[in-house]
């Protein structure tokens, strides 16, 4: 692998990510940072929406605002229609603008995307292929070089058929695509693929709150190889579940004043829904925010203003939704939120401040939250995504179709993971304790390398590799019964947290079955211990001990079962 | 911990058992330790077999 494509012309890869709302373009730049790039409106978040008027194509924000006078002509919401049947989707997005119709076995539209008066049938493939065409161009054109390829992202339950007419719509539009990844992991990658970040093995929480719906992922982090876990989807949630919050209270002060609702007039609830999603972004930003609309019904214009306090307060339901979805995608993986390390807020929506502090009640104080609101050096959330394709396109770009095809097969990516955490176990005088060197659910083969203090006299030292499962002790939070089993070897608890007086639930290891046994004689006093422990995909292992700073090291292996 | 008193092994290593099973799953083919774990197992070769490439 590595080779670049011979004979064929020079390939330009970016990342992409493509939503029902808003789709992102990236590439990394030459100092090798991901970045964002803009369309010649100035846009990095380009609505995801196609408008006709007159034969002319209007393309992102232009065609937004065609929602209210041309809705009709004007097409959104149509990434979760590609490739699917008519009969399994959910037209409710598109009740604003035109509407799917079936065509055959797939969606279509009924516009008028040409000079004449009639309207024609355009199937979501051909709406997909000429948005992309555009996300294209205005790469193209920012970048001075013919895009021809990228990397696409798309949500973890996309199906096959999904991802085959994705394909063949990019590749209509000039778009070879080189790998479809999923968004959770493209978010990981994002923050991964920065130059100071280091890896680690982590449990990571990937919250994607988009417009119209909102996923979650867990996602293992062993080695800089990821794993998803579980994910939990919601289809009816996202930013336009908030913007109805808006719309609701905007309408209801209008009809107070003006004994009419504004929401029975299409035109009217159509530009309520603009303006209010913009009083709605506007509040992630500012406590404060107005709204003003003019002829909004029956040719009054109409202002108000909300502050975030009360958004807030209206929205609770909607935010314990959101929460919901989270603590739903944890308890999926059979986790507890004391396990997750981090939980990287991704999507539009996750600007929104309150959903990130929600989020920092739920989960323990050693668990980092990646939102704005929450963490000063967090990426923007919307291009979490595409900065991610970004990466990976730039680290597939050389590669032929077929290596990158071979590359992704189950033959390779289907791999034993460990159900069981392996550790060592230490033993003193008071009691056993258990450390984790390879975590559970890590992709086999792997090997790890951990330094351990050697007890302080030195002298000869035995170190046991056991497996250890991790158990959440719960403590009253009055007089804390401490733990006084003895030593034994089968058998023996620790915490390996330096607990608070008040809190009540800890994550406790617990040896449950021993590897081997090895010995280092002779250890010098203070000195450290490295162990190393290298796992087979058939359960195999190495393990070697030795002094740092040692010559000789013992080692031994174990023949793997399966 | 020190040795206790009396243990010894061949080579001054002894395997008490083995691990449990495996879990198959899928990992994400994303990454660029990703892409080094495709390439050894495409080619069959171990960690420093690759380290040596």
């Amino acid at each position: 692998m590595g080779d670049a494509a011979n004979g064929v012309a020079e390939r330009f890869a970016i990342g992409i990510s493509f939503g029902n709302s808003c789709s992102s373009i990236a590439r990394i730049s030459p100092d090798g940072k991901a970045e964002v790039i803009a369309n010649e409106e100035g846009d990095r978040q380009i609505p995801t929406v196609l408008s006709y008027i007159e034969g002319e194509e209007y393309h992102g924000t232009q065609a937004k605002s065609q929602l209210i006078r041309n809705s009709g002509n004007t097409v959104a919401y149509f990434r979760d229609y590609l490739g699917k049947d008519f009969k399994s989707i959910d037209p409710t997005p598109c009740h604003a603008s035109a509407h799917p119709q079936q065509s055959d076995s797939t969606v279509a539209f009924s516009i008028r995307d040409s000079p004449s008066e009639t309207p024609n049938s355009v199937t979501v493939s051909e709406i997909t292929t000429r948005h992309l065409r555009r996300l294209k161009q205005s790469a193209t054109d920012f970048l001075g070089k013919d895009v021809n390829a990228a990397v696409i992202t798309v949500p973890t339950d996309f199906s096959d058929a999904q991802r085959e007419a994705l394909v063949a719509a990019a590749k209509n539009a000039g778009i070879d695509v080189l790998q479809l990844i999923s968004e959770p992991v493209a978010a990981v990658m994002a923050y991964d693929a920065r130059p100071e970040a280091t890896v680690t093995d982590k449990l990571t929480v990937v919250a994607d709150l988009g417009g119209t719906r909102s996923d979650v992922a867990v996602v293992a982090c062993r080695g800089g190889i990821y794993t998803i876990l579980a994910t939990a989807h919601d289809y009816e949630l996202g930013g336009a579940s908030l913007d109805q919050v808006i719309i609701d209270h905007f309408a209801k002060e209008f009809q107070k004043k003006h004994q009419v609702d504004p929401r029975q007039d299409v035109r009217g609830l159509a530009k309520l829904k603009l303006e209010g999603e913009a009083t709605r972004k506007a509040l992630s930003l500012s406590t404060n925010s107005q709204l003003s609309i003019e002829s909004l019904t029956n040719g009054i214009d109409f202002g108000s203003t909300v502050n975030r306090t009360r958004f807030e307060l209206l929205s609770g339901k909607v935010f314990s939704q959101f929460t919901g979805l989270i603590e739903q995608a944890v308890q999926k993986a059979n986790l507890d939120v004391l396990d997750i390390d981090e939980v990287i807020f991704s999507g539009g929506t996750s600007h929104t401040p309150k959903i990130a502090h929600l989020a920092r009640n739920i989960f323990p104080e050693k668990t980092a939250i990646l939102a704005p609101s929450t963490l000063t050096s967090a990426i923007n959330p919307s291009e979490l995504s595409a900065r991610g394709a970004a990466f990976q396109a730039s680290l597939v770009q050389e590669f032929d179709h077929e290596d990158i095809e071979q590359s992704i097969h189950p033959m390779v990516t289907v791999t034993p993971h460990l159900s069981k955490a392996i550790g060592v176990e230490f033993t003193s005088s008071t009691e056993t304790t258990f450390q984790p060197l390879l975590n559970a659910e890590t992709a086999l083969p792997a090997r790890r390398i951990a330094h351990y203090s050697a007890p302080k006299e030195g002298g000869d030292v035995l170190v046991r590799v056991c497996e250890g499962a991790r158990n959440i002790k719960v403590t009253k939070p009055e007089p804390k019964p401490k733990e006084e089993k003895p030593a034994d070897d089968e058998d023996s608890d620790f915490s390996d947290e330096d607990d608070e007086e008040e809190e009540i639930r800890e994550i406790v290891w617990k040896t449950e079955q021993p590897v081997a046994e090895l010995a280092v004689k002779g250890v010098k006093a203070g000195s450290k211990v490295e162990v190393m422990v290298h796992v087979n995909p058939d359960l195999g292992l190495q393990i070697a001990v030795r002094e740092v700073g040692g010559s000789s090291a013992v080692r031994g292996a174990i023949n793997g079962s399966a | 911990p020190s040795l206790p008193q009396g243990w010894s092994a061949e080579k001054d290593f002894k395997p008490v058992g083995g691990l449990s099973a495996a879990t198959q799953r899928n990992i994400e083919p994303v990454g660029p330790y990703f892409l080094a774990h495709a390439r050894r197992k495409r080619h069959n070769r171990t960690f420093s077999e690759d380290e040596r490439l």
